[in-house]
């Protein structure tokens, strides 16, 4: 009795590294298969009110007015944190034309040129109801953005109640976007 | 010369070729028709031709990077003809591939090393770690060669490189890999004579004797590397931490933890004869827990900030080496480890059992580590939630755990093997004793007396650094100076490898309390002129300055740091730096490192009219962490140069006699 559980002591290491050894070929594969569902990160401003935004805005985008939510009191209003020197800021544009017949997008220039910006509406599309400039990312840090493309979806009351870090495809307005709404 | 990077390509598929063939020898060799010697003296010449190989191979990919030939992918995406000498070459192993050729350089270069070396071991012993070695070898060369060629050619070569990222180049970054690789490939030999000895069934008290200097040499380098990492983490990131229990941290300190009981449990072995499956099972999981690390770094498994590969093909790759190399030496050891198990004749108060509750609990430590850096890949995997095991898992389980190492690395040196303790070990330990009573009677006029842990921490600080000095005392009588170097002299050398050992760990303790307990830090937002106080000393906003780098620009806050009397003690200039190229800002702390403790300055973002947002902290004691760990590694490479030149001695003797 005493031979056996002896052999049975010397297979332990043998069995905590087969554990090891399943749970990081699961790991492994389910990271190449993409099917991995991880939670995103959280943003510490979701249910907050949205922080301060710029007043100065891109002349002739939206109408005469003197802040970019005033207008829009009691409907979700989707931030977008965009430059014209960004890349995928350009991606996301057809997407954004098409959420913009259900949603108002108001557009942020983060550490953009006026000339830049017309340039990059003209060329590529302008789906934003106003565009804002951030001229030194100010109010891009009030937001604790960490890159363009961003977006915040703010609801009716002026809370926030979502942040996508990343451009805004289909699938994004489809899985996150239109949830997020119907849930308001 | 550009056919220079081709020619090395090439040597590293000879190099793979050779390595399978010194695999396969034993085979063999031991069949019997043909005398060891004889397959002994071919697995040596063709792990020299290996060794050369590899070394010229990674010569090529050196000579590419500081000649910039940007025609090679590598180059061309991890360097930049303006970079500085040092931090072209550095840029060769700043990277997945050739990090990975670097690996397999410190692989070949212990194994050469131990073909040189190993003439007084039996043959059969030598062919077969030879041939255990090369195979991990093959292993890692064909990783390299299919899935992660350095050599990789670009059809059309770009002008410059797009390597400049100016966190990179810097010295403590540059030397960080290869010392740790050192430490990491350097427990493969160990483990190459475990998985040697248990082929051959037959484990000698010699094999303690043999495997140790291995060991003991990749545990300083080991101690080392891990230290250059943390203390880069402290004076570059900005933090103000010096470990994060980030998981490739923690990848790290596993084997070290490994390692450190092995170079301890290898000694029982080599003295007793006893502990031998245990060693063998450490020398095994010490190497593994290395894989592990590389494992989890370039697979990209867990998200830190050393993932610098996350390709999952490579990673599948990688597993496949883990599993085999580590599997299969564990089935062999459930196999033959039984046999090797010896009944104790020691009494409980010896060194056998302080070393074999020091083994206990250095595994203990290294579970705990283990769960704690993969517990959250498990449950992500399980439940799909995401989760991070910090500090306070942490300060609950590993502090107590290694708290009684603590207690025993003050005890251990005073016992006799076998049984009993000697002459002055009651005394040691009542010095050790009062100079506990002594820290937490210091912590107590600090103002810690109502944190447990820290009195704890005082309380072990004491009694070890204490004890190991006692012990010192007794044995080398420093209040007679006159005759210190006679018994100097007479001592085992080996003596001062466990005393310097023992004592960096109690100085590694002094700052990690120190900046633990005593850290005053503060966050604040001010303008010029400002004058902010910070414990005993006081800062004074002088200006900001704006300059112009080589490739960046700053913004300096120009900071008075003065006594409250208003004495200066000297200028701090944190700055913010701006590389326009990259678009990149990074944040150089100010430090000023005293041997009473630093005073560290960062500067945030802000601007003239709402101020400048900035970081003070006062540091007590926290240089002596890695002071600490360098005496440590100091008393690995004494205990190693003690134990060659007894081995020396020895052999003599045996040749005269």
């Amino acid at each position: 009795m005493a031979r056996i559980s002896a052999r049975t002591l010397f297979l332990l290491p043998v069995a905590g590294f087969v554990v090891l050894g399943i749970i990081f070929t699961i790991a492994l594969m389910t990271n190449l298969s993409g099917t991995a569902k991880i939670d995103p990160l959280p943003s510490i401003l979701a249910g907050k009110p949205a922080p301060e935004l710029p007043s100065q805005r891109l002349e002739g985008t939206g109408a005469d007015m003197s802040d970019p939510l005033s207008a829009y009191a009691g409907r979700p209003v989707l931030i977008n944190f965009m430059a014209s020197w960004c890349a995928p800021c350009r991606a996301e544009i057809p997407a954004l034309e098409t959420l913009s017949d259900e949603l108002v997008i108001i557009a942020i220039a983060y550490k953009d040129k006026e000339a830049d910006l017309r340039q990059f509406l003209d060329e590529y599309g302008n789906p934003y109801a106003s565009v804002w400039m951030d001229t030194d990312g100010a109010i891009g840090r009030r937001w604790g953005i960490y890159g363009v493309p961003e977006s915040f979806l703010i609801d009716g009351d002026g809370i926030v109640r979502l942040r996508h870090a990343g451009p805004v495809f289909s699938d994004v307005i489809n899985d996150i976007l239109i949830p997020a709404l119907e849930q308001m | 010369m550009l056919a220079f990077a081709e020619i090395g390509h090439l040597a590293l598929f000879i190099a793979l070729i050779c390595s399978i063939c010194q695999t396969g020898l034993p085979v063999f060799g031991l069949a019997g028709r043909y005398s060891h010697s004889q397959f002994l003296a071919i697995s040596r010449l063709l792990q020299l031709l290996a060794t050369l190989l590899v070394i010229f191979s990674f010569s090529a990919l050196i000579y590419s990077f500081i000649v910039s030939d940007f025609s090679m992918a590598l180059v061309a995406s991890h360097s930049h003809s303006a970079k500085p000498l040092i931090y072209k070459i550095s840029g060769s192993w700043g990277n997945h591939e050739g990090s990975l050729l670097l690996w397999i350089v410190i692989l070949v270069l212990f194994g050469g090393l131990f073909a040189a070396t190993s003439k007084h071991l039996p043959d059969r012993f030598s062919l077969l770690t030879l041939s255990v070695q090369a195979s991990v070898t093959a292993s890692f060369l064909a990783f390299s060669l299919f899935t992660s060629s350095p050599f990789e050619r670009l059809d059309i070569a770009p002008l410059d490189g797009r390597g400049l990222n100016p966190v990179l180049q810097d010295i403590g970054l540059a030397l960080h890999p290869p010392m740790l690789y050192l430490g990491y490939v350097g427990l493969s030999l160990a483990f190459s004579m475990a998985v040697a000895g248990l082929i051959e069934g037959n484990i000698s008290r010699q094999w303690g004797q043999w495997v140790r200097p291995w060991a003991l040499s990749a545990w300083c380098a080991l101690t080392l590397g891990i230290a250059l990492g943390s203390w880069w983490a402290y004076y570059e990131l900005g933090w103000g931490g010096w470990w994060f229990w980030d998981p490739v941290e923690n990848a790290s300190l596993m084997p070290w933890l490994a390692a450190t009981a092995l170079i301890h449990s290898a000694l029982v072995v080599e003295k007793r004869g006893q502990l031998k499956s245990w060693t063998i099972l450490l020398a095994i999981l010490a190497f593994s827990l290395s894989l592990v690390g590389t494992f989890i770094v370039r697979s990209g498994l867990l998200t830190s900030v050393h993932s610098f590969a996350s390709d999952p093909s490579r990673g599948v790759f990688i597993l496949c080496i883990l599993l085999v190399a580590t599997g299969l030496p564990l089935l062999l050891f459930a196999w033959r480890g039984p046999t090797l198990s010896t009944r104790s004749d020691a009494g409980f108060i010896s060194r056998d059992t302080a070393l074999i509750i020091n083994n206990i609990i250095l595994v203990m430590a290294t579970a705990i580590v283990l769960i704690g850096t993969f517990y959250p890949l498990g449950l992500e995997l399980a439940v799909g939630q995401r989760i991070t095991v910090g500090p306070p898992y942490f300060d609950a389980t590993f502090n107590p755990v290694m708290a009684v190492a603590l207690i025993g690395m003050a005890i251990a040196p005073v016992t006799m093997w076998k049984s009993g303790m000697l002459a002055h070990a009651r005394v040691a330990l009542i010095v050790a004793a009062i100079g506990a009573v002594v820290a937490v009677a210091i912590g107590g006029g600090a103002g810690v007396a109502d944190n447990a842990a820290a009195m704890a921490g005082l309380a072990l600080l004491g009694w070890l650094g204490f004890g190991v000095l006692a012990d010192m005392q007794k044995r080398l009588k420093f209040h007679q100076p006159a005759s210190i170097l006679a018994r100097i002299g007479k001592l085992d050398g080996a003596i001062w490898g466990v005393w310097l050992g023992h004592l960096g760990m109690a100085v590694f303790m002094l700052g990690a309390l120190g900046d633990g307990l005593g850290r005053q830090e503060q966050t604040i937002r001010a303008s010029a002129g400002d004058v902010i106080m910070l414990s005993d000393r006081q800062y004074r906003f002088i200006e900001m300055q704006q300059n112009q780098g080589p490739n960046y620009t700053t913004r300096t806050a120009l900071l008075a740091l003065e006594e409250l009397d208003g004495t200066l003690l000297g200028y701090m200039r944190p700055e913010t730096r701006f590389y326009p190229a990259e678009r990149q800002t990074t944040t150089e702390a100010a430090i000023r490192p005293r041997i009473s403790g630093d005073d560290y300055a960062v500067l945030a973002d802000g601007d003239d009219e709402i101020g400048y947002s900035l970081r003070l902290y006062h540091k007590p004691f926290v240089s002596w962490i890695w002071g600490g760990a360098v005496i440590m590694a100091i008393g690995g490479l004494i205990a190693l140069s003690a134990r060659t030149t007894a081995r020396r001695t020895s052999t003599n003797i045996k040749q005269t006699s």
